[in-house]
């Protein structure tokens, strides 16, 4: 190996979605300064950082540029259209992304580790936790990009198969925060509960709004009628303050989860990259994925993308989240998520967990909205495959 | 313009003097596609987000659309109406954009990235598929025709039993002979019989 290795860091740190893309950057940065200061591989890993500003056209350029830096490997992107961008450069210079956030499913490139969630480790387990306790006739309200379209549809999907009915479902342009007109139709058709795939500030817009209509009429209150999320950070949450009390997400990581592996994870944050106070899961996957290739590198002793995902899907790291592992077929995580309801002062507090790691199935191929309903065939049963996931209520 | 193509078999296939329409996003994926159709000797003309007003629908050969930012509200014609081979192109395979693209009409598809090749292959067997469809509805078209006179029929059947005092079968005979002497339809027959207005008078081309 030379002295030190390029390992490439593609996040939008600025641009419509930069505090997303900031704690993908930091999470990164955090696991590079850590292996480098303990002298875990016999190289240093250099950071080549690019920030696209959120602008999708400018992603595959600037990947290219990361490559001809000399860099195999790239953690990076936030939008799955960012992702798509950078596709055909990864196949043509035979380099490698491990993408580490939650997104709508559909994929399994050969160039791609997906650390974050797919579907049916975020919004198909909420729905399960929810629909009983709730009811089963929400309002759909999204971003109006893929990630809502298709979070939305597996969710009414989900819904129906039950005998639920969906209520509404409105998209908001990225970035909109006029909702009146959304909270306006919340009110009259009293929805079970709200899935909320808005990001950014359409999210905060949305859920101050509902503050304020649950203080007007307590039927709203997010004891009785809360708001569902699969994309929420610790960060976002903190800025809403009291205003967010009461809602439900899932990801696979919080920073009040309880657990020897995140004090440590904690701890070394505070000392090396103490701007980022409020990690969130897409900050613990970005971290998590750089371990995973340094990890893959030095069980390997070389740079060879294949070797290192080889490598990586044999391993079992014990991530800030728990034990972290790819799934040989799909290249994706296996994981176990979380489900937080927010506290008062901007924290998740662990509600239900998943009893064992999920199985990562993206087309949701054995594991979708009519699983429970369909006859399982010989093979998947067995262990490895695909199930409903079963929760464990901890509160 | 005829979209048909003429393939007896071994006969190779030519799109030279066509035009396409391209309904996508400036993007690299798009110059792929036009650098392809130049080679096929097609001309490209390329709109986003939406195909400008009044455009002449009967000069283009085939549509390139985006099956990842499409709605319908971009096209002039109604979901399902597309008046020429579509060819979808498809980055997101979340299915909500692919029964999107479905709904739509696509008689083809392209995954995205487009690089080198694969629009040849792609229009020949979305123009395949276009005129099987055109052919079907046409068909279907008028089967329905025939079918919504069926009544007429038993009438004029009914009529000629009374009026000649034959059998159904024998009446039913008399009537097809009618309608073959005139060169009508059986339907067609019947509606003249019954002095209705000639709709039915299709060409009864299996007489």
């Amino acid at each position: 190996m030379a002295q030190t290795l390029p390992i490439g860091v593609l996040f939008s740190t600025s641009g419509p979605y930069a505090s997303l893309g900031r704690e993908g950057f930091l999470g990164a940065s955090l696991a590079i300064a850590e292996i480098n200061e303990a002298g875990l591989l016999p190289v240093r890993l250099a950071a080549v950082e690019r920030d696209p500003k959120g602008n999708t056209e400018a992603y595959a350029g600037l990947c290219r540029s990361i490559v001809d830096a000399g860099a195999r490997f790239i953690v990076g992107c936030t939008t799955s259209w960012s992702r798509k961008e950078v596709i055909p450069v990864l196949e043509k210079t035979g380099t490698q992304l491990w993408y580490p956030c939650p997104y709508e499913g559909f994929e399994g490139n050969d160039h791609v580790v997906y650390v974050g969630a797919c579907p049916n480790q975020h919004v198909v387990p909420l729905l399960g936790h929810v629909l009983g306790r709730f009811g089963a006739d929400p309002l759909l309200v999204g971003s109006n990009y893929i990630w809502g379209w298709e979070t939305n549809r597996i969710a009414r999907d989900y819904v129906e198969a039950r005998g639920g009915r969906v209520k509404g479902e409105r998209f908001v342009a990225l970035g909109d925060t006029d909702i009146g007109h959304i909270i306006e139709e919340v009110r009259l058709k009293r929805p079970d509960f709200v899935l909320n795939t808005l990001i950014g500030p359409s999210s905060a817009a949305f859920v101050e709004a509902y503050w304020q209509l649950g203080e007007a009429d307590p039927a709203f209150d997010p004891a009785r009628r809360p708001i569902i999320s699969c994309n929420w950070t610790e960060s976002e949450i903190a800025a809403l303050g009291a205003r967010a009390r009461g809602h439900l997400t899932i990801a696979p990581y919080f920073q009040s989860l309880d657990s020897a592996a995140n004090a440590r994870f904690l701890a070394t944050m505070r000392r090396l990259t103490p701007e980022a106070d409020r990690p969130s899961a897409f900050f613990a996957q970005a971290y998590a994925a750089v371990h995973m290739i340094a990890r893959g590198l030095a069980a390997t002793g070389d740079a060879d993308v294949d070797h290192v995902l080889a490598a990586a899907k044999r391993d079992r790291y014990e991530a800030p989240f728990g034990p972290l592992g790819i799934h040989a077929e799909t290249n994706h995580a296996i994981l176990t998520p979380h489900i937080a309801r927010a506290g008062d002062a901007g924290s998740f507090e662990v509600v239900a967990s998943t009893e064992q790691p999920i199985v990562p199935d993206p087309y949701l191929a054995r594991s979708g909205p009519a699983a429970d309903r369909r006859p399982a065939t010989s093979g998947e049963a067995g262990a490895g495959a695909p199930r409903p996931p079963h929760l464990r209520l901890v509160k | 313009m005829n979209r048909r193509l003429p393939l007896p078999d071994g006969a190779t296939p030519s799109f030279v003097g066509q035009r396409a329409l391209i309904v996508h996003r400036p993007h690299a994926t798009v110059d792929a596609i036009v650098r392809q159709l130049i080679q096929l000797g097609i001309t490209p003309e390329c709109h986003w987000p939406e195909l400008p007003a009044g455009l002449d629908l009967t000069l283009y050969g085939a549509v390139f659309f985006d099956a990842d930012l499409g709605h319908d509200a971009q096209f002039p014609w109604g979901p399902g109406a597309c008046p020429m081979p579509a060819i979808a192109l498809i980055g997101s395979e979340a299915p909500g954009r692919v029964a999107w693209a479905i709904r739509h009409g696509t008689d083809a598809h392209l995954n995205k990235p487009v690089g080198g090749g694969g629009i040849y292959a792609a229009l020949l067997i979305a123009h395949q598929a276009f005129a099987r469809r055109q052919e079907l509805r046409q068909a279907v078209g008028e089967l329905e025709q025939r079918l919504a006179q069926r009544e007429l029929v038993a009438a004029a059947t009914a009529a000629l039993m009374q009026a000649e005092g034959l059998s159904a079968a024998n009446a039913y005979r008399r009537l097809r002979r009618m309608a073959m002497d005139e060169r009508l339809t059986i339907e067609g027959m019947a509606a003249r019989l019954a002095g209705a207005t000639p709709t039915g008078e299709l060409r009864h081309d299996r007489a």
